[in-house]
């Protein structure tokens, strides 16, 4: 290869990824500075006297420790759930039964609908006069009371937002798991069941060794997008009762664009990603070093 | 002996089949229901929606919400801005994600691995750490309330994710054809179009794929960058149907569901290639 070819390749790469460079610097990371610096502005301030007040009032503000506290409780409740189910629905599909290919049809279809549409869909499941679970508990178990209120019970309304998440959710972390188990090779099944193992053991031993790192890459991805899930909160509840069910995508969005308290709403972003970037550093790690 | 073990296998083998089909079951009750109860109520009239006690199957099925969607609401308009802004995002985005994965793929230079691991981390930014700004940005060069703005953001939210499969596509593809190229005197920019870019053409579906989802199903950036009905994307139109006071379920329900019947569409049609995909790139890493 002569030099002259490799300098000008050189500065080619440099004009194939300029286009995409440029969009992402523009889109996110001037805006994520813009957001950085107004996270450091006094309220209804400008210029450069930089201040660090709204971090100050962000660890005095119970609205905020609250949120952040839902969005850790969503995020956690809403991994265990996809992942029991995801799971579960994962080896039970693996069998090569008849009519395997309907059950994975059918179970992948909650994967399939916006979040926006999750949201009324459970809205309107759980309406206390007209929704339809009511009646289907009330049927089943007699004693039932017959207008539950699910999304204004202080007690009940996270959980039921949590529960319409994992019924989104889980279809992804069944697909995953699903082709991890196809994965594992055969031949360690045989030779585990010519040792005499049983299917226990083979699960154990076999089974979920072969899957610890899909499982991890999974739910590290899975935490990451459930982190900032916006917009079934919003149709579903939209935060209330009160401040029950916020979240952190929700509160931001309020705070910015509804009561229009920009620097509060940075600081709180900033908080925000802080808070994701130490919780997917672990992942970053992993899969750094898988590559 | 050896019959026992047989015996007790094929029994192992029955009680499996059975638990799993229970589970399966389930399953198929659990993620059906909701949306079974809004293809009820979609098929009901106002009335018949609210009448109690609640009836699972419509008394007198109606199709007057799928009417109405189209004549009360402008939800003609919204699936028309939605395709639009969907159908550019995917092109867009894969065109100039392929640029890049094509230089990452292709050429050694200072801060290569570096950029790739910026492309990597900008996956990671919350809509809501750039939203506002951004917001600004484009009220400032006239784009707020333009379909033009919500397509940029679009495009660049899905940029990491098509330059990182496009060049997982170009490096399985052998340098020889390039440097074929480059000795029949093609530029490089012409390799890239006319040899490689034909080759990779089916490792493209699955990006412009994912641009096309994440555009039509987005909430966020529409509610932020459109506040004039003309511009509104169907997932806006539902959001704000089921923000006004008097909610017609009916009807939104019906809306829902057309607005989310090209996602169910897509999903289910390539999802063999989803797996495929996932198996060949996330569990072998």
């Amino acid at each position: 290869m002569a030099t002259g070819r490799t300098w000008h390749d050189r500065h080619l790469g440099y004009m194939f990824v300029l286009p995409a460079t440029l969009m992402l610097v523009a889109v996110l990371v001037f805006p994520a500075f813009i957001t950085l610096k107004l996270s450091l502005t006094p309220d209804g301030g400008s210029g450069w006297a930089l201040t660090l007040t709204q971090y100050r009032k962000a660890f005095g503000d119970p609205v905020l420790f609250q949120t952040f506290k839902n969005t850790f409780s969503f995020v956690a409740w809403s991994l265990v759930g996809h992942l029991v189910l995801g799971l579960a629905l994962a080896l039970a599909l693996n069998q090569a039964l008849p009519g395997q290919t309907f059950f994975r049809l059918v179970a992948l279809i909650p994967w399939t609908i916006p979040d926006v549409v999750a949201g009324i869909i459970f809205r309107w499941v759980l309406n206390p006069i007209s929704g339809s679970l009511n009646p289907l508990l009330h049927a089943i178990f007699p004693g039932f009371p017959a207008e539950f209120q699910w999304l204004s019970s202080p007690t009940l309304a996270f959980p039921s937002v949590i529960f319409a998440n994992i019924w989104r959710g889980y279809p992804l972390v069944m697909v995953m798991l699903l082709a991890g188990l196809m994965a594992i090779p055969r031949e360690l099944y045989e030779a585990a069941e010519v040792d005499g193992a049983g299917r226990l053991k083979r699960f154990f031993h076999v089974t979920l060794p072969g899957l610890s790192t899909i499982i991890l890459i999974a739910l590290a991805l899975d935490m990451v997008w459930e982190f900032r899930r916006f917009a079934l909160v919003l149709t579903m509840t939209g935060g209330g009762p009160g401040t029950l069910t916020e979240v952190l995508s929700t509160l931001v969005y309020k705070s910015y664009f509804q009561f229009f308290t920009f620097e509060y709403a940075s600081a709180m972003a900033i908080l925000m990603s802080v808070v994701l970037f130490v919780l997917s550093l672990p992942y970053i790690v992993l899969v750094g070093r898988e590559r | 002996m050896n019959g026992a073990a047989a015996g007790s296998a094929r029994r192992e083998r029955r009680l499996e089949a059975v638990l799993s089909y229970s589970l399966l079951a389930l399953a198929t009750v659990y993620a059906l229901f909701p949306i079974a109860w809004m293809l009820s109520t979609s098929l009901k009239s106002e009335a018949e929606a609210f009448s109690l006690p609640i009836r699972w199957i419509p008394q007198r099925p109606t199709v007057s919400a799928y009417v109405e969607m189209w004549t009360l609401k402008p939800f003609g308009l919204y699936f028309w801005n939605s395709l639009v802004v969907s159908g550019v995002t995917a092109l867009l985005s894969t065109a100039v994600g392929a640029l890049a994965g094509y230089g990452f793929s292709r050429f050694q230079f200072r801060f290569r691995t570096t950029l790739m691991a910026g492309f990597l981390a900008t996956q990671m930014i919350s809509g809501v750490l750039v939203i506002g700004p951004y917001f600004q940005i484009l009220a400032a060069v006239e784009l707020y309330n333009t379909l033009t703005g919500l397509i940029i953001a679009y495009v660049t939210i899905c940029l990491p994710f098509a330059a990182w499969m496009s060049k997982g596509y170009f490096d399985s593809i052998p340098k020889e054809l390039d440097e074929a190229g480059l000795v029949d005197g093609a530029s490089r920019l012409q390799i890239f179009l006319r040899i490689i870019m034909p080759i990779a053409l089916p490792g493209t579906v699955s990006t412009l794929l994912f641009a096309f989802l994440l555009a039509w199903q987005d909430l966020l950036w529409a509610l932020c960058l459109i506040s004039i009905d003309e511009k509104r994307t169907v997932t806006l139109g539902v959001a704000f149907t089921v923000g006004e006071f008097m909610i017609k379920w009916p009807m939104l329900t019906a809306a829902s569901l057309i607005g989310s019947l090209p996602t169910i569409i897509l999903y289910l049609f390539l999802q063999r290639f989803y797996v495929e995909g996932l198996a060949r790139g996330a569990v072998k890493g």
